[in-house]
């Protein structure tokens, strides 16, 4: 639904961030990089490229995910990672491990690994936090109680099964758990991007009915729409997206909340397409930007997730008192 | 629309017990009672908003659970108490969520006229580009109403439309309902507390009690000192203003 009143601006904005993005995008690739020697030039390329396309998608599928899971429950300061899916994908991964052992398929093949947990993932959580918004009726206060106390339960497992893990095992899972911006897991770009392409080609039409479901439930009904359904779409939606983005750089926490709530302050719309769009942006800005101080400044001394922490931390709290005024 | 012996429970407790009665079409009804007695719970039930554990909901020839939800929304709409967005909102995108169930996210010409009408007749235009959350209960209310207008259903079903209105708003939110039946030829289906402007401004009147209806018939049926007593638990005196009976209480 199109209104002529908020168009303008909002595309121009858009537009803005794009550029924006251009720029650090190239300033992360070309910056101090020596053009006059093919062959370093070529190195640092090979290094720096699929850094770039792995933030590009994380900041897409944790910008999506998260403007997508607060529109679900109604509340702009929830984010699913406050609400432990970071800490069950980790779980998951774990799990596999396991109970599948260090020679199976799943773990020798990185993208049969990360198959099986994205689909396990799927289920879980799907199930779980489906269930938690109808039990607690939405209660957003609930569904967060309950969420940090998940948090909590899940690493709590994972921790008990890696201490009673077989050593050799342990030491090949914790080079794919410890996932970071310096240590970006590269070998599933392709399939992540595969997953993701689907994933908007499946849920492309569920983007209006998002806007629809911000009216609420009683709302969303009248207007035709099976919500308990609709919301089980979204969330597995949500819950892949997490998937793909904590396998690539592991959890981190802040970065939803930020470029959400950057989104939806700057763009002023219900309308989930250019919300999406703008959080993604916004990501990508924090990312690139980010890494690029961190490489080239503080020479890898402070990874960028430390940044984003810290910067999230305020940011949520400002949220939180902003809020609490009103 | 013909409800038969609904039933609904909470935690084992019946709120709604084998309720029954048939809507006549083209009229106000207004469902009156005191708190509790399942007014709004009967209301939930037949706009589908609320499941039921017993009994019958035939709407338009079929079960109402039979219907598509989709289908069903272009013929019946329902406005409840509990409309809190956290979303940046404008009067005019409101208005435009009445066309979904027609034309999905993608408005076509057709419907921005239905917009449009819709907007003049609860004369938003001053509004249309305000935000929601700006907006006083009694124009959010308004806007509300044009949503539901937009919609363009036959029967438009609204839950306490009077709730939180100062006596201005809520008077004039009254002769809104009237003229969506007279002048729009709308079935109106409300619950209502002022008992008073159910008897000025609707056709029949269904009162509630413990779960039950106590009397179903027109204004002048239903609004006597005897019934009132029997529903409310407290003394009423009956005058005639207008050749309406309007009630005293004390």
């Amino acid at each position: 639904m199109k209104t002529k009143s908020q168009r303008f601006p909002n595309k121009i904005k858009l537009i803005a961030m794009v550029v924006i993005v251009l720029i650090c995008s190239a300033a992360y690739l070309f910056l101090s990089v020596k053009f006059g020697n093919p062959k370093l030039f070529r190195y640092a390329m090979k290094i720096r490229t699929p850094k770039l396309v792995v933030m590009l998608i994380t900041a897409f599928s944790i910008g999506g995910a998260s403007i997508v899971f607060q529109s679900i429950i109604n509340n702009t300061i929830v984010t699913p990672c406050l609400l432990g899916m970071n800490a069950l994908y980790t779980l998951i991964h774990t799990a596999v491990y396991f109970f599948a052992g260090a020679a199976s398929l799943f773990v020798v093949n990185t993208n049969a690994a990360f198959l099986m947990d994205i689909l396990l993932m799927g289920m879980t959580a799907t199930f779980i936090y489906s269930y938690l918004f109808k039990k607690t009726k939405h209660n957003v206060l609930y569904v967060l109680l309950i969420g940090t106390v998940l948090t909590s339960f899940f690493s709590s497992i994972q921790t008990t099964l890696t201490r009673i893990m077989d050593p050799n095992e342990y030491d090949t899972l914790l080079s794919t758990l410890v996932a970071s911006f310096s240590n970006i897991n590269t070998e599933i770009i392709l399939l992540a991007v595969i997953i993701l392409a689907v994933l908007i080609f499946v849920l492309r039409r569920d983007l209006a009915l998002l806007d629809v479901l911000t009216l609420g439930k009683d709302q969303a009904t009248n207007l035709g729409v099976d919500y308990d359904k609709s919301i089980r779409r979204l969330l597995l939606g949500v819950t892949i997206c997490i998937a793909v983005a904590t396998a690539m750089v592991g959890p981190i926490s802040f970065l939803g909340l930020i470029i959400a709530n950057l989104s939806r302050q700057l763009l002023k719309t219900y309308r989930h397409s250019q919300l999406i769009f703008g959080a993604t942006l916004f990501g990508m800005i924090v990312l690139i930007g980010g890494q690029c101080i961190v490489e080239r400044i503080f020479v890898y001394s402070v990874p960028v997730s430390v940044f984003i922490s810290v910067g999230g931390g305020i940011y949520f709290l400002f949220l939180l008192l902003k809020n609490g005024r009103k | 629309m013909n409800v038969e012996k609904l039933v609904k429970k909470y935690d084992g407790k019946p709120v709604v017990n084998e309720v029954s009665f048939g809507i006549p079409k083209g009229k106000v009804i207004s469902l009156i009672g005191p708190n509790g007695a399942g007014k709004s719970t009967v209301m939930g039930i037949i706009s589908r908003l609320i499941a039921k554990d017993g009994g019958n909901v035939e709407f338009e020839g079929a079960d109402i659970s039979k219907w598509k939800s989709k289908e069903l929304s272009k013929r019946l709409a329902i406005l409840t108490q509990s409309n809190n967005i956290q979303m940046k909102l404008t009067v005019e995108e409101l208005v435009a969520f009445g066309r979904f169930p027609y034309s999905g996210g993608r408005l076509t010409g057709e419907d921005r006229a239905i917009i449009e009408r819709a907007i003049s007749y609860m004369e938003l235009e001053d509004f249309r580009g305000r935000f929601i959350d700006e907006l006083s209960g009694g124009q959010r209310q308004r806007a509300y109403i044009a949503m539901v207008i937009a919609q363009d259903t036959e029967y438009v079903l609204l839950d306490e439309p009077t709730n939180n209105l100062d006596i201005y708003h809520a008077t004039n939110m009254m002769k809104i309902v009237r003229r969506l039946c007279d002048e729009l030829k709308k079935t109106v289906i409300l619950v209502l507390h002022e008992i008073n402007y159910a008897a000025f401004y609707s056709d029949n009147i269904c009162a509630f009690k413990d779960g039950k209806i106590i009397k179903f018939g027109t204004v002048q049926e239903v609004m006597t000192k005897e019934n009132l007593s029997e529903i409310y638990g407290v003394d009423f005196e009956i005058m005639e203003i207008e050749g309406k009976p309007l009630s005293i209480y004390y």
